[in-house]
């Protein structure tokens, strides 16, 4: 029952502080959804980067050209081969007479190219194998295997002396972009840290005479912090609800204008915050209730000397 | 009810603000303790509310040596002490019966106790018609009425008054001193804190005059004796 009454009014005076102190309040949410929103943002240009990189990952492959005349069993054993190692995503094998299906398919309107093939003596085209590893730096070692003298004397050509450049400049933005944006999210949340630090701190600073009189009427250091830090928790939870608002309505406007910038595919952003909301509401919601309420309780107890 | 044995206070980097000060006072009695500014008496309210710690000596208050208190029993030291200061020291966005209440509430007294409690000191006060008035809402004398209700809720055994009329004009500080003296007549100690001369003089009560941080005379019906 006494613990009952005393929750309900450490609740109470929590309540009045935040009625009272209707403009500090504001001011308060304001600087945390500012935070909030700034952190967001952030996390947000990072997933769109993140998918840029990802789409152009995608679209790279690696395609071996085995000799005409290379033995059938052998491409299928090296088909095989290859997509067992656990580098690669897929592995597909066109055989030469599909190749040579598929290449009349292509010029079937081209009686020119058709005659000239029709000359020759037998199939021209050898068997060709598409691979797709499952990160860019898994190429290198994926060319490396096909150097296996088992398969290395029936492979005419690999596709990935064309590609390695691009490959390689991928594979530095994805890295690049991965470590900029963990840094400028750090660097936000470090400076979203030290403003809201700061405002509780005045916040408190300008309750200090009350601190300093309900000491002396009596009060507990803990019958006064408590209140604060419920306050700031309070204050805290509404500027949570109020950024993710914020960022709902951001993503949902700007997804339809990213959309044409990536080729009419999906940027991503809107799917990303979708799967991480409630990871981003607990990391960000427990990482500033943790903020606010330390810092209001180590602010109020500077008044709390004697 | 309040004994101090050789108190010295020494505040940095040298300055001594009481010296060697000795005193008893009894439960009951009403005392004023006067002296020129700097003399020592603010200090010594302090010293009595635990506001601050003496450099040298022993402060009992009912028998309870708060020389070297903790922090956590602060808060019990000042529900037995009824503080009343010249400013007032009121919650301003507080109302009137909020201010009396919450003194009760800070000591985790039940909502039944309190209901009970606050309208009968501010009967006492004459302010039992002003419960929602905030304190700007009130005259100075009206809030230092509502302090004296905020110290009376834990019925006090010592009521600690520093320069309770220091911002009034004469009838307040008339009735103000009546209060006091009304408080003190159910038992309660009072140790008025004044530099006020008509209000020491008017009394015939107990006087102590501090000069320089000693104590230069206690008369048992003294006058204010410093020009």
């Amino acid at each position: 029952m006494k613990l009952l009454t005393k929750t309900t009014r450490l609740l109470k005076a929590a309540l009045q502080n935040i009625v009272r102190n209707a403009w500090l309040g504001i001011a308060t949410i304001i600087v945390l959804v500012m935070a909030l929103t700034s952190v967001n943002l952030l996390i947000g240009v990072n997933a769109l980067i993140q998918d840029a990189v990802a789409l152009l990952e995608e679209k790279i492959d690696v395609t071996v050209f085995f000799k005409q005349d290379a033995n059938e069993a052998l491409v299928t054993q090296a088909k095989f081969f290859i997509s067992d190692l656990p580098q690669v995503k897929s592995a597909e094998l066109v055989p030469s007479n599909e190749a040579l299906e598929r290449f009349k398919e292509r010029h079937a309107n081209d009686p020119e190219i058709l005659e000239a093939l029709a000359e020759l003596d037998g199939n021209p085209l050898g068997a060709t194998l598409r691979i797709k590893a499952r990160s860019t730096s898994d190429y290198p070692f994926i060319m490396e295997t096909l150097k296996n003298p088992q398969f290395a004397d029936a492979i005419e050509s690999k596709s990935y002396d064309d590609h390695s450049e691009s490959i390689k400049n991928v594979q530095s933005i994805g890295e690049n972009s991965r470590l900029i944006g963990m840094a400028l999210i750090g660097i936000f949340a470090l400076i979203g840290i030290l403003i809201v630090f700061n405002t509780i701190r005045v916040a408190i600073y300008t309750q200090r005479e009350e601190i300093g009189i309900m000491r002396l009427v009596g009060a507990s250091s803990l019958f006064v912090r408590t209140p604060f830090v419920i306050q700031g928790i309070l204050l805290a939870a509404v500027a949570l609800l109020i950024s993710a608002a914020l960022v709902a309505l951001g993503v949902a406007w700007i997804e339809p204008v990213l959309t044409p910038l990536y080729d009419g595919t999906d940027p991503g952003l809107k799917r990303y915050f979708i799967e991480h909301w409630l990871r981003l509401l607990a990391i960000q919601g427990g990482g500033l209730a943790l903020l606010v309420g330390i810092t209001s309780w180590v602010a109020a107890g500077k008044y709390l000397k004697r | 009810m309040i004994k101090l044995k050789n108190v010295s206070k020494t505040y940095p980097p040298n300055v001594q603000s009481l010296k060697d000060v000795n005193l008893d006072i009894d439960q009951g009695e009403f005392v004023s303790i006067v002296g020129q500014s700097g003399a020592g008496k603010t200090t010594l309210a302090r010293l009595l509310i635990a506001e601050e710690k003496p450099t040298r000596g022993v402060i009992e208050i009912g028998g309870w040596d708060i020389t070297r208190i903790r922090r956590r029993e602060i808060p019990t030291l000042r529900r037995q002490i009824g503080i009343v200061f010249q400013d007032f020291k009121l919650l301003q966005k507080k109302t009137v019966y909020e201010n009396v209440s919450f003194a009760l509430e800070v000591a985790g007294e039940t909502r039944k106790r309190v209901r009970e409690i606050v309208p009968q000191v501010l009967k006492i006060v004459g302010l039992d018609e002003k419960l929602h008035r905030y304190p700007q809402q009130l005259s100075g004398g009206e809030q230092q009425r509502v302090v004296i209700a905020r110290s009376l809720v834990h019925r006090p055994k010592v009521l600690l008054a520093d320069e309770p009329t220091g911002n009034l004009d004469t009838l307040n500080t008339r009735d103000i001193i009546d209060l006091l003296l009304k408080i003190n007549e159910f038992g309660t100690t009072v140790v008025l804190v004044t530099h006020n001369r008509e209000v020491v003089n008017g009394l015939r009560k107990r006087v102590i005059t501090l000069a320089d941080g000693i104590v230069s005379s206690d008369k048992k019906h003294g006058k204010y004796l410093i020009s």
